[in-house]
């Protein structure tokens, strides 16, 4: 199963470039309409010298009928093509609806725990007050308990913020700062990071780096971003003991690839579609947001890069990120 | 081009002393201070082009510190330095927008070279806002 996800990709810049609508091939049916036409009626002509008036035009009214019969079905493609168009485009809108709805349930979702907390404990302030007597300054309790639930509010009102700080962070247009990076390098810094907490979990990391990579000119902290969370993600895909394989190479002239393997537990084939939409989490709730890979795919495609999945239930995941080596905006 | 100038935050004060020193010797304005607090307060009185900070820090932490850094002067650049590597506050540090993350210990050139590419990053931002090409 694989899921490619480009810079004009869908979530998490909610920019739905429609797959380009087939040329219907019109001018390719037309060509063979005219063969099967011209065919019988060239064949008049000898049949006409050889076998009488009588054969060529049963030959003539072939290519009469087959230039009818032909001019009808090409008719009809084209019809259906026309219809495939706009089923296509319904498609597409109806799935730009489906994920916009989905963003947003998710924000709705993630607000609203902390709001409800928020609401219990304002609830629980209100009571301290009135028990401690409509005169007094002090409620029930003395300052104590009435100040924990200031702190709880405080915490609550931090998560909320937290989250739509998250979000801003892919809204925003904030274009890349380009510098030139060493690529291997810059991996094998967040390798290290990972490595220790890995190996806590008998994960081993291996190393598959090509030598003599072009310097990449990407932002350094947005790819380090992306790379820590891959392999973060790979780390804990194994459940214990497995293998994160990192390899980079060159791909083609001007980019170059890097990949995150891992022997985890794979992903399945319905999730396979949803991994790089916001929001989406197989994790318990509290434990992640589900913005990680939402985030990568957003930095990649602002890098000018690509980002795609792939996954075998069981064996495990394979990430790769395709980026350009020379970008033209570059120069800065 | 003005002095290249680094504040180092760290609360062992025998690491810093040395980081100190040893930048020093390379010809970096090098200034240390021991707490998240006290490089708050620096950085509202004097101008660093890099802030390299340490995570864990009694007090105001690494990260709390980093919030604040980036939310009262953006364009200054952080590396964040650590001897307890921890993955989420990795994490979290590049997210917060840090410019790395870096296990202790680290080799002197190889810190140099981050710093280096910094402050040019700090640069080429400051160049992008004076064109004024932030603005779509």
């Amino acid at each position: 199963m694989r899921k490619e996800s480009g810079p004009a990709g869908t979530c998490p810049d909610i920019d739905f470039t429609p797959y380009p609508i087939e040329e219907p091939g019109q001018s390719r049916l037309r060509l063979f309409q005219a063969l099967i036409t011209l065919l019988p009626a060239a064949l008049a002509i000898p049949l006409f010298l050889c076998a009488g008036p009588i054969y060529a035009l049963l030959a003539l009214s072939v290519a009469a009928v087959s230039f009818m019969v032909a001019g009808y079905y090409i008719g009809r493609i084209a019809r259906a093509n026309e219809q495939k168009c706009k089923l296509d485009l319904q498609l597409i809108q109806s799935q730009k609806l489906a994920a916009i709805g989905e963003l947003s349930s998710g924000i709705a979702h993630e607000i609203n725990n902390p709001l409800a907390i928020i609401g219990q404990e304002v609830e629980w302030m209100k009571h301290l007050m009135k028990e401690g007597g409509c005169g007094s300054n002090t409620p029930v309790g003395g300052m104590s308990e009435f100040n924990e639930s200031l702190i709880e509010i405080g915490r609550q009102v931090d998560r909320c913020r937290e989250i739509t700080h998250k979000l801003l962070d892919f809204a925003r247009k904030k274009e890349p700062l380009i510098q030139a990076v060493d690529m291997n390098r810059l991996i094998e810094d967040m390798a290290k990071l990972v490595e220790k907490e890995a190996r806590q979990r008998n994960v081993l990391i291996e190393r598959n780096y090509q030598a003599d990579l072009p310097l990449v000119r990407t932002d350094p902290p947005l790819l380090r971003q992306v790379v820590l969370n891959l392999l973060n993600n790979a780390n804990w895909a194994i459940e214990d003991r497995g293998v994160i394989t990192i390899s980079t190479m060159r791909a083609g002239k001007n980019a170059v690839e890097f990949m995150v393997s891992d022997t985890g537990c794979g992903i399945p084939p319905e999730n396979l579609d949803k991994i790089f939409d916001p929001f989406f989490t197989t994790k318990p709730p509290g434990k992640g947001t589900g913005l990680g890979l939402s985030i990568c795919h957003g930095i990649i495609s602002k890098l000018g890069g690509s980002i795609s999945v792939d996954s075998e239930v069981g064996k495990g995941t394979t990430f790769t990120v395709h980026l350009p080596a020379e970008t033209t905006k570059g120069k800065n | 081009m003005s002095e290249f100038r680094v504040l180092i935050v760290d609360d062992e004060i025998d690491f810093l002393e040395t980081l100190v020193k040893r930048l020093k010797k390379r010809k970096l304005d090098a200034v240390g201070v021991a707490s998240g607090e006290k490089a708050l307060d620096i950085l509202d009185r004097e101008r660093f082009d890099v802030v390299i900070l340490d995570v864990r820090m009694p007090g105001l932490d690494g990260i709390e510190t980093l919030k604040e850094i980036k939310r009262r002067t953006p364009l200054t650049e952080v590396i964040m330095l650590t001897g307890h590597a921890s993955v989420e506050s990795g994490m979290q540090g590049m997210q917060l927008g840090a410019f790395d993350y870096v296990i202790k210990p680290a080799g002197i050139d190889d810190l140099i070279e981050k710093l280096n590419q910094a402050r040019e990053r700090k640069l080429l931002h400051e160049e992008r806002i004076r064109s004024g090409r932030n603005v779509p």
